[in-house]
């Protein structure tokens, strides 16, 4: 079978199964309950991002149909443009195969055209450009309508058409019923630009016949785009330009969709969300990957994490094994709230806490709706962060991927963020002060509500009595407020602060503005708090980086690497290890070492050009030399060559007879 | 010499003179001894210092051999000598005007020697016209300025080193021997990675031995596998070992599959037997076992239509009709799974992702939207250590993989690669193949006449060309590492030719000589013979020239040599 190019694969042996099943038993029982908890978690999470991801695509696809729709009604005239849309779909190009599947999709149920889809990849010259075009139009339509005859050729009388002529696309086009064909190039900046305006040009002149419609994704701006194509082809296009919402913006609101919400079960923590959001950022990846990541992140957690059975809303006590309690109580934030009862004097309930499973179940379940709750709400307090500081023209606009980052991280309260909004604040006027108010009334939690209804009328008195609107109401804060004096006293000039006498309206106003400020200062206080602090957090928060550090950005060269040059790192046998004494750090060669290793080792030590007859020489010293054993050294020498060649080490040099090429240095 | 430099010293002293009808005979002389020297310069109507130079230059470069002069010459430059003590090694050479020898008498003639010399000549001619302060004159200023500087530098800096105050003057020529940097023999230990590359890959640093195998001491397959074949692994418990950590992932590997990832197993060892053992794994524990496919990618012949077909029939009913190109099987295929997609997502299993038969882009990326579909899982295995860069971002995007270490440490040798034709390719002994010069005798006995005697010119002129090449290959030998480097250029050349063989041409005319062939078709046919037999072997350089070759080191092909002319 090895020695077969590809087959199907059988199973050995009768029916092994029921055999296998009884001693499948490497995963615990709970294992099925948590695969169908994360299974319906993350179906809910997952289409909140869905429907988060298709809101975005909507505007922009919706455009673009439009366009294409309304170009099907004008008119060919001999001055006749090829209508282009220009998607400026930004530098993130992993997404754009996305974008334009889905456009053409959009396109194909809501207009009669057809789309054909072209990458650079494909196109290295008009030839294969034009054969490509034509097979991917025609492709399509064989598939849908099969019963109707081959189009090409039964409609096809005169002599064989090449395959890159475009008269078998307007043979084709005529049969069907469709109003215009689109063509989409994914990655236009990639193709070469005279390629483009051959194309186009070429394009125009069947356009009479065929009536085409242009898309061109674009990475960089309309203008590069523009420079790139000569002008003759400039001349035959007519372009509108779409923006395309840009990915760091959709990556904001997929985020905002994976983290806010009472029901979200589980959350990113701060290591794994910086190293996710980092990724994204250094490698340009498209959102997809992000949600890939997340979708990770909630696999790894009901994977390897029994307790995050936890999470399940209707989990009933005889469904948690004596194991699975142990382990809450082996929790490091348990024994923080084992510390933290004492304290307070509570000794009776961690006693029955540690004693009764029952007990357990019960605080734990409490405990953890409120943990979890108390995170959604922090949650929320970022986005009353954020709008508060949207009331502020002059403030800065954070991202909430790096404002969640510092709150799931505990930093956020007293931050710079947080101080320089209660300062802004507190030196409010009044104008503003009325929009900071009614956003607050539209984000605050209900309880709060009253409370900010309260100032919102005592503000409203305040502005009634207050006879000229023209100037608003100052807080004392406020730096109009204070003068600043110069006094010259032995020769050194002092400068020192004083406030202007405040009107009695003022300082009531300032009154009001105090008591916001203080009121804010305790929300922000009471929301921003360390959630790794929180009792079981371990099972709401998941941040562990090194099984998606792992799986998404492995470092394969190191691991081949480090195999080769350490056998005994990934063998654990004893005879590999390096001999005592030694520092650890050296690696020693030894004869028991695989033979591909020793080589290995050899030919880190050799220059960029190997002399092999001296490589055996030196192989076979380390072998030690029995003659008897000859045969066999050099088959393992040659195994070991052959091996270094297949991982592309070495190749063969003609500089010299029996000479190879060094092809990688180890470590760079 | 003195003739010529008289020469240039008329000629620069009046440069206004610039056509050769002015001294015709003089001119003609020297056209001939320049020819000599340098074959391209045909018009030496007025000597310019600047290609003087360069002249000097490449000179200096082919002299070490057309000398033969094999004591080691330094390539610093002289600092402490005058110009006129100079030409005291100058060859002492017969008349000036004896052109025997013009290679050398310019050879020696350094950068600023000329310089000097020419400063000279304008001082002491005194010719004072406006023109003097020429390009030339500046040039040859700048180069001996520089060289002053420079001698000073290296003064002032043995005095600091030496402690010992010394007049310059009163030292001998050349560097101290104390100062000579020497190259310790045993190479710097624990060098960061990026040093030990520059380190490794310093000019002249690849000085290796002229040791060549036996070539009777590299086993044949036969050999090989016999070997081998009493051969115990000791570490076979260590790999069973690693085996079972991986095994313990399989449900995991299964749980992702399922969640709609495609898995990438990576690290050092085959991991055939490891992904086998996984699919038996989902078909004994799973109730409804996907249809599994299992792609072997290290096989050498392997396309993308053969996977595309195996997929095709597990998925259609056997007499359906499949397009032959594999971009409309591919559309078949993912229209087929997204109309009616299987119970279970079909895995497909590809061992050896990153194998050269696999490498190109259009496959990786057939492969990539297959692995993209939904109702595909793909489990994929990579051996080289930088297979990544087989994908772009969005192929990567489509392949949606996790990656796992799997290190098994398991030999390739067994199925992935063939380890004694491996070997044989790697150290260019293809010629094994057939068998060995045995076989190449056995066929040429079977081949008539004219077509053993075409064989044996190719052979005889291989082996000529490799002596004429061994001849240089000891001379550069002896030589110092620094000639070596002058010289290496040309020689490096000649030994990549001899080594290619002989001319397409060459050998043609020479079989057309000998009446073994009256026209070039049936040269053609007979040379296809050979080639079908593999026992020559061809290549084209760039510019169209085609070289043939019989791949046998040399005592082989005098071994072939002599059995052909019994």
């Amino acid at each position: 079978m090895e020695h077969q190019k590809c087959y199907l694969f059988k199973p050995q042996g009768g029916r092994p199964a029921k055999r296998r099943r009884l001693n499948n038993s490497d995963l615990p029982s709970s294992w099925p309950l948590r695969e169908a908890t994360y299974n319906e978690l993350w179906a809910t999470q997952e289409k909140r991002i869905k429907d988060v991801l298709s809101e975005v695509n909507r505007t922009t696809t919706g455009e673009i149909t439009s366009f294409v729709s309304a170009s099907a009604t004008e008119s060919r005239t001999s001055a006749y443009k090829i209508p282009t849309g220009l998607v400026v779909a930004g530098p993130s190009i992993a997404s754009h195969r996305t974008l334009f599947e889905h456009l053409g999709r959009e396109i194909v149920a809501q207009t009669r055209s057809a789309f054909v889809l072209l990458t650079s990849a494909e196109c290295p010259n008009l030839k294969t450009l034009l054969k490509n075009l034509i097979k991917n139009a025609t492709a399509r339509s064989t598939e849908e309508d099969e019963d109707d005859e081959v189009a090409g050729n039964a409609s096809q009388k005169g002599p064989k058409l090449l395959t890159y002529d475009l008269q078998l696309l307007y043979l084709w086009f005529r049969i069907q019923d469709l109003d215009q064909l689109v063509v989409a190039f994914q990655d236009s900046e990639a193709f070469d630009g005279s390629l483009l305006g051959e194309a186009i040009e070429l394009l125009r002149f069947w356009s009479d016949r065929t009536p085409f419609v242009l898309l061109f994704g674009i990475a960089t701006t309309v203008e590069t785009f523009e420079n790139k194509l000569p002008r003759a082809a400039k001349r035959c296009i007519e372009g509108q330009k779409f923006d395309v919402t840009q990915a760091d913006e959709i990556l904001e609101r997929v985020l905002h969709a994976a983290i806010d919400g009472d029901d979200v079960p589980l959350r990113l923590g701060p290591a794994l969300s910086t190293q996710l959001l980092d990724r994204q950022k250094d490698h340009v990846q498209s959102v997809d990957a992000f949600v890939e990541g997340l979708k990770y992140a909630y696999m790894s957690h009901f994977y390897a994490n029994p307790l995050s059975l936890l999470l399940r809303k209707d989990l009933k006590f005889e469904q948690m094994s004596g194991d699975d309690f142990e382990a809450v109580r082996n929790l490091g934030s348990f024994r923080e709230l084992a510390e933290r009862l004492l304290d307070n004097g509570e000794a009776a309930l961690v006693r029955s806490l540690l004693d009764s499973d029952a007990a357990l179940f019960n605080y734990t379940r409490g405990q953890l709706d409120e943990g979890q709750l108390k995170v959604s709400s922090m949650v929320g307090a970022l986005e009353t962060l954020n709008v508060l500081r949207g009331c502020f023209p002059k403030m800065p606009v954070i991202p909430l991927s790096s404002l969640y980052v510092r709150a799931v991280s505990g930093e956020l309260n007293g931050s710079p963020a947080v101080r320089e909004l209660l300062i802004s604040v507190k030196k409010a006027s009044s104008d503003i002060f009325i929009q900071i108010l009614d956003s607050l009334l539209a984000w605050t939690p209900e309880d709060a509500q009253s409370i900010v209804c309260s100032l919102r009328e005592r503000l409203a008195a305040l502005m009634e009595s207050n006879e000229d609107c023209s100037t608003p109401l100052r807080s004392e804060h406020d730096l109009r407020n204070e003068t600043l004096r110069t006094t010259v006293v032995a020769q050194k000039v002092e400068l020192s602060k004083q406030k202007s006498a405040l009107s009695k309206r003022d300082a009531a106003y300032s009154k009001l503005v105090d008591e916001c400020h203080s009121r804010l200062e305790a929300y922000f206080a009471e929301m921003f708090i360390n959630p790794q602090e929180i009792f079981l957090h371990e099972i709401f928060l998941y941040d562990l980086k090194s099984p998606h550090k792992d799986a998404f950005t492995p470092r394969p060269r190191y691991a081949v690497e480090r195999a080769l040059s350490a056998p005994q790192d990934y063998l654990g046998c004893d005879c590999c290890r390096p001999a005592a004494g030694n520092d650890g750090t050296e690696s020693t060669l030894s004869s028991t070492q695989p033979a591909t290793t020793i080589m290995y080792q050899l030919y880190l030590e050799s220059g960029s050009l190997i002399n092999v007859s001296d490589l055996w020489s030196a192989f076979q010293a380390i072998m030690g030399d029995d003659d008897d054993e000859q045969g066999l050294t050099m088959a393992l020498f040659q195994r070991a060559l052959a091996e270094l060649r297949c991982l592309g080490l070495i190749k063969s040099s003609r500089k010299k007879t029996d000479h190879v090429a060094k092809l990688a240095w180890k470590g760079l | 010499m003195k003739r010529k430099r008289a020469e240039k010293d008329a000629a620069a002293s009046t440069p206004t003179k610039k056509t050769r009808a002015d001294i015709p005979g003089d001119d003609l002389e020297d056209e001939i001894a320049v020819a000599a020297t340098t074959p391209s310069k045909r018009t030496p109507s007025k000597p310019s210092l600047i290609r003087d130079l360069h002249q000097a230059r490449t000179n200096g470069a082919t002299n070490g051999f057309t000398n033969g002069d094999l004591t080691p010459r330094t390539q610093r430059k002289v600092l402490f000598s005058t110009p006129t003590k100079q030409r005291e090694d100058e060859p002492v050479d017969g008349t000036p005007t004896n052109a025997r020898n013009p290679i050398i008498r310019n050879a020696d003639r350094s950068a600023r020697r000329k310089s000097a010399g020419r400063l000279i000549e304008r001082t002491i001619s005194g010719d004072q016209s406006d023109e003097d302060v020429d390009e030339e004159d500046t040039l040859a200023r700048q180069i001996w300025d520089e060289d002053e500087e420079e001698a000073e530098e290296d003064i002032l800096g043995e005095v600091d080193e030496e402690a010992i105050p010394e007049t310059p003057s009163k030292r001998g020529r050349g560097r101290p021997k104390g100062r000579q940097r020497k190259r310790s023999p045993t190479p710097p230990t624990n060098l960061p990675p990026h040093e030990l590359y520059f380190y490794q890959n310093r000019p002249g640093g690849t000085k290796t031995s002229n040791n060549t195998l036996p070539s009777h001491s590299l086993l044949n397959h036969e050999e090989y596998f016999v070997q081998l074949q009493s051969y115990k692994d000791p570490h076979a418990d260590c790999l069973d070992f690693l085996h079972s950590v991986h095994t313990r992932s399989f449900n995991q590997w299964s749980f992702e599959l399922r969640n709609n990832f495609n898995i990438c197993l990576y690290g050092y060892g085959s991991k055939r037997q490891l992904v086998q053992d996984f699919a038996s794994h989902l078909h004994s524990t799973l109730s409804d076992p996907p249809t599994t496919i299992i792609v072997n990618g290290y096989i050498p012949t392997i396309t993308p239509r053969d996977i595309l077909t195996t997929i095709a029939t597990a998925l259609l009913p056997k007499n359906a009709k499949l397009p032959a190109q594999p971009p409309a099987l591919l559309q078949l295929i993912l229209s087929t799974l997204t109309s009616e997609p299987p119970s279970q997502p079909l895995l497909l299993i590809i061992n050896s992702l990153d194998a050269p038969s696999l490498r190109r882009q259009s496959t990786q990326s057939l492969l990539a939207q297959l692995a993209a579909h939904p109702s595909i899982s793909l489990l994929a295995t990579t051996d080289t250590p930088t297979f990544p860069l087989l994908w772009d971002l969005s192929l990567r995007q489509q392949f949606r993989f996790l990656f796992h270490d799997c290190t098994t440490f398991v030999s390739f040798s067994g199925v992935e690669i063939d380890v004694v034709e491996s070997v044989n390719e790697l150290l260019g002994r293809s010629g094994r193949r057939i068998g060995g010069r045995d076989g190449v005798g056995y066929v040429l006995r079977s081949l008539p006449e004219n077509a053993r005697g075409v064989f044996r010119i190719l052979v005889g002129e291989q082996l000529a060309a490799a002596a004429a090449d061994e001849g240089l290959g000891d001379e550069e030998g002896e030589m110092s590492p620094q000639t070596e480097r002058r010289v290496g250029k040309a020689g490096k050349q000649r030994e990549a030719a001899a080594e290619q063989g002989v001319e397409y041409r060459v050998l043609y005319h020479k079989a057309v000589e000998e009446f073994l062939c009256s026209s070039e078709m049936v040269f053609r046919t007979l040379l296809k013979e050979f080639h079908d037999h593999q026992m020559v072997e061809s290549r084209k350089d760039a510019l169209g020239t085609e070289t043939l070759w019989v791949p046998f080191r040399r005592e082989e092909l005098e071994g072939l040599l002599e059995e052909l002319i019994v």
